[in-house]
């Protein structure tokens, strides 16, 4: 591999040409990087032309660059968002130094864990949709699902360069585990858990773009608040990009909500059966799906009194959504923030410390984003004429990961007994036989401007491109 | 935000083309405001919105948007631009056409800033209705098409000042399919003083889609050497001169084609009513050679050209078009520096035909087909709509129609 | 109590406390300390109790005899005041001193009661303590550290270990552990003995076995001299030689350095990081024996043993806050090599004998030391055999690997048993807890130079970057060690340094200390009413009666 013409074959702004500990720690890795994308990437896609944005600078003008590619040849660059020489942590107990350029050896095992966790969830979020393409439901919607995994590659090597440029041979070794782990397998699997669920249809791929993808940019928006200045700058750089998996979910729900209203509209009715029978996907199976996804991805924030956040936050390494658009101290110390919790069968509010509760703040804030967006989602129901809405479940409803793990919570916010829950789960959760009939539905559509019949057309193609323009090539 | 003048009917009121976000569209992601150089675009919970006192349409947030919501463009009347707050309400944008005061205004659009591709502009967005559908960028900068020169004319006259050539590029097996109207890219070889490699240079195809030769995979472009800057300043075209300088055999290397909406009407029926100037001849002599070969006698549609240049010798394909019978195209030259004639531009010989032009601009067949430089636009949207109201129809409706149904069409340079 | 910087270097014509006679192969080393003389202000060093300073002319005046006097085979040890022998370290300079100097203090003088066994148990120098008053605390336990204890009959004079009942602390320097494990005192005997202010005498003392003899004070004298013949006699000191003299360390001191011919020492304040760096032996240097003691005290593995040791000594003393030292070296290996080799040749030469002695000490110092010991290995580095040893003696050892020279380890016969630890064992058997695969293979590549890859293979060193990543790689891990906490550190690497077998000498640094600066911490001893702090006021200690 000594003869990868850099900048050409990974576009990048590191001189990487110049730089010989990345060089060669790539040169391990990339080879590792393209089996494991034959491996563990899309299926079956490695021949197809993919009509992709490729970023070759960071330049608004350089890094949406369209052209057909084939995935395997993408070219899977690395982009830090340019340096402000006069950046300054800006929260926590050393607001006020200059940015870190380097590691603190004192932050080392921190920022690499936070690193590795972040980027893990880029391969996985691959691997759990690597069947999808199969059951595209247009050449349109195929392109956006190859474009959110390239970019999602690219984000892995995002935070390969960080731990091969930053971390010395521990990062190298890590690098190469991000490869190893695999979505969903039991011995070795992923390290978050809604990493190792899988995305069994389409409905499930744009909820988790939806919402799990938000949650990812809720992450990038945190750490590119960081005092570790190439983190922050790598993860303003991908915000970017995550931007686009946001919308493959808010429009992609958006187009099944418009096909669900308009057969409901020709039907005159609001029978889920009656609707599944022409074809679409009911409202109550849209609404499981989402009470499902959300409440997972509310769980990846983490426990919501967490002396680990205290601690990235005091340390500088991760701030606050926002940070620098908030106007308090900066550093929390004697602030508190409600949080929710269970105590005996009833949810109350307790005040905790602001610095512990920092995971709770970031979901609050995920959560009033989500919100907004369901809002747009009810309109296309209301500009349809159907009364009917989306709703967000309760912040304590199914959840798995802090105090209010385990407790049995209904969507609209009551702590209900097993039995209860037991009688209600069905309505509440995706059945099996909601994802067996969402599973009926999903079929490959390849002709150009042509959709399956549970999902709307999008109102304008990518990149000024037509409906009906050939999105993806089969060679 | 930049300045224009609105036409209307009895006034001229200084307009403005005001940059708004779609907010059925777009997802609230913040790439818009994070890559904006001007902080103009700003948020609340709602909406995302676009400051129009602070927007240059510099266009730096158009690529980066995910959904395409960025793109969208309104003419409104100076000083009337839809506020912060509005827009931050708004579930919906305005629609198109309805400024955010009074009267209907019409609008000429300044020149289109050099960046990406062009905002809400005076010609249609959409191709006409009975276009082939165009392919679009099978050749990239990484791996662009080879061809080889297969021909490399000079077609203004030996003496005249400037040096424009028809030059035919044959694309061997390498697919390369065009359409009349699309565009290629052109890459010059080798690096320029900064070490990078050159930036390729567009040209509009010449010849039909079925090849300057037909059945040939070849295409011609039509290519001016350039000398001087558009201000008349020596300056030397690394690409044009490249090119020019080409000889038979030699091989270049291309990339494209570009163009999904500048493209003719497939429907043998209808109009054509090209203004060109110069190179802009280009894409002209593509459809009128596609017609050509075409061939149709009873029921085919009119052709009309309006063709500007400086003087009969440095008009390109001056000698092959004054021999096409007068029958089967309409062509009316304008000549800028003739020693002893007034000087006469295109949209002098439009007003001219007003008569007839607008006679055609009343059949819903008729296409127009601008292309040239940039500054031929105002004048030409001026004639066109003075042609109209001379007619006794309303321009605005008109105007409205043509770029709604892809039959107006600009491009300028 | 940190003003001026203590500084270890002395000799006998300077000593105010000590005085060092030597009468043929008996050496009489006698205790008369001025009570105006503490290395402190605001403490008087009445009844020949000691600070820091008496202790630093006792450990000089030791390597005097080994090196200047070989042909002393015996030493008494005894008191120039009447009716005391030595009352132990002194409880008021305690009261004042921080926590840090007073555990720096109890290492110092816990080393130089070792120093005293070792000369006994490797150079033949036996010594008798001769007792000729009362004999507390600190003074009790340097008599310990000697080989025989006569003790005084005047019915008045006891040994006695006064700390807990008086001052609420234990008897650190070695009492506790020396009354049983040497003297093999019955430990409910040594219960009693401990908590009785007044201490043990007479006959009890030597039924108890907490002395070898008892001497009336008109036969003492005389007692004194038939021991310490008896003594000397089983010495296999040489019967003549000519001693080595010993010159005063020359040294350049300024804010931030420490330079001397074959170590230098800078500290990076910032970082909290002290370089050291250890310098080989020059090519030339003498291979045979006679001109290795023509060049005497400048014989380089002497010259290093006692600059190491004094930059030891220094930097433990006046620089508490440096928290890592990083030990890099420079030189020629081969010429190492040579110089072990010789080292191993003569050995039996008493010379050498001391020589190895010194190193060995030193090195021990090092393993003892509460600091964060890393080791590089850079182009240009002389790790090799006995210089070696400071790696081993290393938390962590770096080697770079490859590069444009990469540098060398290898390793000597003396690395195999000859400075062996506290704990008795060679850093190398005690970093392989005795794998005898490991050993083997260590063992076969002794004289062999070893590049990164192969050290790395051998266990011996602990990681290898290679010259990409070194840099980062070494800074990370100075920066991350740098941010930890130097308690929790100085306990980490105490026990992670001395697994397995335990000696005496290991006991004393390990459980002893352990409690005893547990002790030192407690507000039982140094609260406002501790103990300690109220000793001599009339005050009563007031103590939290919670066991803990």
């Amino acid at each position: 591999m000594s003869a990868i013409d850099y900048g050409e074959r990974i576009p990048n702004n590191v001189d990487l040409a110049g730089d010989r500990a990345l060089q060669r720690a790539l040169e391990q890795w990339q080879p590792d990087y393209l089996a494991w994308w034959h491996e563990m990437g899309p299926e079956a896609s490695s021949s197809l032309d993919v009509y992709l944005r490729t970023a070759i600078s960071v330049e608004p003008s350089g890094w949406a660059n369209f052209d057909y590619v084939k995935m395997p040849d993408y070219r899977w660059g690395i982009f830090l968002a340019p340096r402000d020489e006069a950046r300054r942590i800006h929260f926590g107990e050393q607001a006020g130094d200059p940015a870190w350029q380097e590691v603190p050896g004192e932050h080392r095992a921190n920022l690499r864990r936070i690193i590795v966790t972040q980027g893990d969830t880029e391969p996985a979020s691959i691997e759990q949709q690597r069947h999808l393409g199969l059951t595209a439901p247009s050449l349109y919607d195929l392109r956006n699902l190859f474009q959110v995994n390239v970019e999602e590659g690219r984000h892995l090597w995002a935070m390969v360069y960080l731990l091969h440029r930053y971390f010395g041979r521990d990062g190298r070794e890590e690098a190469a585990a991000l490869l190893e782990r695999r979505s969903g397998d039991g011995d070795n699997p992923r390290i978050l858990g809604a990493f190792n669920e899988r995305t069994p249809d389409w409905l499930a791929f744009f909820m988790f773009t939806y919402f799990t993808d938000r949650d990812g940019k809720f992450q990038l928006c945190a750490l590119a608040e960081s005092g570790f200045d190439p983190l922050a700058r790598t993860t303003r750089f991908m915000l970017t990009e995550e931007a686009h998996h946001m919308f493959v979910g808010e429009s992609g729900v958006a187009r099944t909500l418009q096909r669900t209203a308009e057969v409901m509209r020709e039907l005159g009715s609001d029978d889920p059966r009656a609707v599944r029978e022409a074809g679409a996907i009911d409202l109550a199976t849209i609404q499981r799906y989402l009470n499902f996804h959300y409440s997972v991805t509310i769980d990846l924030f983490g426990a919501d009194v967490s002396s680990n956040a205290a601690t990235f936050y005091s340390a500088g390494l991760k701030g606050r959504f926002e940070e620098g658009k908030r106007d308090d101290d900066h550093r929390l110390g004697g602030m508190t923030y409600r949080i929710v919790e269970a105590v005996d069968g009833r949810l109350a509010e307790r005040d905790v410390p602001m610095l512990n509760a920092l995971n709770e703040v970031l979901r609050d804030d995920f959560i009033r984003d989500s919100v907004a967006g369901i809002g747009r989602w009810n309109r296309v129901l209301e500009k349809n004429g159907v009364a009917a809405r989306l709703v967000v479940p309760h912040k304590a409803f199914n959840r798995r990961i802090g105090s209010l793990a385990g407790v049995r919570v209904s969507p609209g916010g009551e702590v209900v007994d097993e039995q209860t829950w037991r009688l209600h789960e069905r309505d509440w959760l995706p059945t099996a036989d909601d994802r067996a009939f969402v599973a009926s539905l999903m079929g490959r559509v390849v002709e150009p401007g042509r959709f399956a019949g549970w999902i709307a057309p999008p109102p304008v193609g990518v990149n000024r491109q037509p409906i009906d323009f050939a999105y993806v090539r089969f060679g | 935000m930049e300045a224009a003048v609105i036409v209307t009917a009895d006034a001229t009121v200084e307009a403005q083309k005001q940059h708004l976000i779609d907010p059925e569209i777009c997802i609230r992601c913040n790439t818009c405001e994070e890559t904006c150089p001007s902080d103009a675009i700003t948020h609340d919970a709602r909406n995302y919105v676009v400051d129009a006192a602070k927007c240059n349409a510099c266009m730096a947030c158009i690529g980066p948007c995910p959904t395409g919501a960025i793109d969208n463009w309104r003419i409104v009347a100076r000083g009337a631009a839809h506020g912060v707050d509005a827009q931050l309400g708004w579930d919906v944008l305005p629609p198109d056409d309805a400024p955010a005061t009074a009267p209907a205004v019409a609008a000429t659009a300044g020149a289109v800033p050099a960046v990406a591709r062009e905002p809400r502009g005076p010609g249609a967005t959409v191709p006409p209705a009975s276009a082939a559908h165009p392919q679009v960028n099978l050749h990239s900068p990484r791996a662009p098409a080879r061809a080889i020169v297969a021909g490399n004319f000079r077609i203004t006259a030996a003496d005249a000042a400037s040096d424009t050539r028809h030059i035919v590029l044959d694309f061997g097996a390498t697919p390369f399919p065009v359409l009349e109207g699309q565009s290629i890219g052109i890459v010059p070889p080798g690096v320029d003083a900064d070490g990078r490699a050159h930036v390729a240079r567009r040209y509009s195809v010449s010849s039909p889609r079925d090849g300057e030769r037909a059945g040939y995979n070849n295409v011609a472009i039509t290519v001016k050497r350039v000398t001087a800057d558009h201000g008349g300043r020596a300056a030397h075209g690394h690409c044009s001169n490249y090119l020019c300088d080409l000889a038979k055999g030699d091989a270049v290397d291309v990339i494209g084609p570009f163009g999904d909406t500048f493209l003719m009407p497939d429907d043998p029926a209808a109009n054509l009513v090209m203004i060109c100037t110069g190179t802009g001849s280009a894409p002209m002599r593509a459809m009128t050679e596609r017609r050509r070969r075409l061939a149709h006698g009873e029921g085919a549609g009119r052709l009309m050209l309006f063709f500007g240049a400086r003087s009969a010798a440095e008009l390109p394909y001056f000698g092959p078009l004054t021999r096409l019978p007068r029958t089967f195209i309409d062509v009316n030259l304008a000549f800028s520096r003739t020693p002893g004639e007034p000087k006469r531009y295109v949209q002098d010989r439009m007003r001219e035909r007003a008569v007839d032009l607008a006679a055609l601009l009343a059949d819903p067949r008729t296409h127009v087909y601008v292309c040239g430089l940039a500054g031929m636009e105002e004048g030409v949207l001026a004639a066109l709509a003075d042609a109209v109201r001379a007619a006794g129809r309303d321009w605005d409706e008109a105007w409205d129609s043509l770029r709604a149904s892809g039959r107006l069409h600009f491009e300028t340079y | 109590m940190t003003e001026s910087p203590v500084d270890f270097r002395t000799e006998p014509a300077r000593y105010r406390h000590w005085t060092l006679a030597v009468d043929g192969d008996i050496a009489t080393l006698t205790l008369a300390v001025a009570e105006d003389g503490g290395l402190r202000p605001g403490y008087a060093l009445k009844l020949n109790s000691y600070d820091l300073g008496v202790d630093i002319e006792l450990a000089d005046a030791l390597d005097r005899v080994r090196f200047e006097h070989p042909t002393v085979r015996a030493l008494v040890v005894t008191s120039g005041r009447e009716r005391v022998f030595c009352s132990g370290a002194n409880i008021f300079m305690l009261g004042l001193s921080s926590h840090a100097w007073k555990v720096n203090f109890c290492k110092f003088t816990n080393e130089t009661r070792n120093a005293l066994e070792d000369a006994s148990r490797h150079s033949g120098l036996k010594s008798l303590a001769a007792v000729n008053g009362a004999c507390a605390g600190g003074g009790y336990e340097l008599a310990l550290a000697c080989d025989e204890i006569l003790l005084i009959d005047d019915r008045s004079s006891a040994v006695s270990l006064p700390e807990v009942p008086l001052l609420g602390v234990l008897p650190g320097t070695g009492g506790l552990t020396r009354v049983t494990d040497k003297r093999k005192v019955r430990h409910d005997l040594a219960d009693v003995f401990c908590t009785t202010v007044e201490g043990v005498r007479g006959q009890r003392a030597l039924d108890w076995k907490l002395v070898d003899a008892l001497a009336k004070p008109g036969r003492f004298q005389d007692a004194v001299a038939e021991r310490a013949r008896a003594l000397a006699d089983a010495s296999d000191r040489p019967r003549e030689a000519t001693g080595v003299a010993l010159p005063p360390i020359a040294r350049e001191v300024s804010v931030d350095s420490y330079r001397y011919a074959h170590v230098g020492v800078a500290i990076d304040r910032a970082r909290r990081v002290a370089t050291f760096t250890l310098r080989g032996p020059s090519p030339d240097a003498p291979a045979d024996i006679d001109a290795i003691e023509r060049a005497g005290a400048r014989w380089w593995p002497l010259s290093l043993a006692r600059e190491l040791d004094d930059a030891i000594l220094s930097m433990r003393s006046n620089e508490p806050a440096i928290g890592t030292w990083v030990i890099e070296s420079a030189g020629d290996v081969a010429a190492l090599l040579r110089v072990d080799a010789a080292l191993e040749r003569y050995r039996g030469h008493w010379f050498v004998r001391e020589t190895l002695g010194k190193l060995r000490r030193t090195l021990a110092r090092l393993d003892v030391t509460s600091r964060t010991l890393f080791a590089l290995v850079e182009p240009g580095s002389c790790f090799a055999g006995t210089l070696f040893e400071a790696a081993l003696a290393a938390d962590r050892v770096y080697m770079l690997a490859g590069g444009d020279r990469p540098p060398k380890i290898a390793l000597s016969a003396q690395n195999f048993g000859a400075y062996p630890m506290a704990n008795g064992r060679a850093r190398i058997a005690a970093r392989f807890h005795d794998d005898a695969a490991a050993l083997g293979a260590a063992h076969a590549a002794a004289g062999k130079t070893l590049d990164a890859g192969e050290a790395a293979a051998l266990g011996l060193v602990t990681s290898a970057p290679d010259e990409i990543d070194w840099a980062d790689e070494v800074r990370l891990a100075l920066e991350e060690r740098a941010s930890l906490s130097p308690d929790a550190l100085t306990g980490l690497e105490a026990n992670l340094r001395f697994g397995g077998a335990e000696t005496m000498d290991s006991r004393i640094f390990g459980r002893l200390t352990a409690w005893q600066n547990w002790i030192f911490v407690r507000p039982n001893a140094v609260g406002e009413r501790g103990a300690l702090k109220v000793y001599g006021t009339g005050v009563k200690a007031q103590f939290d009666w919670d066991r803990v």
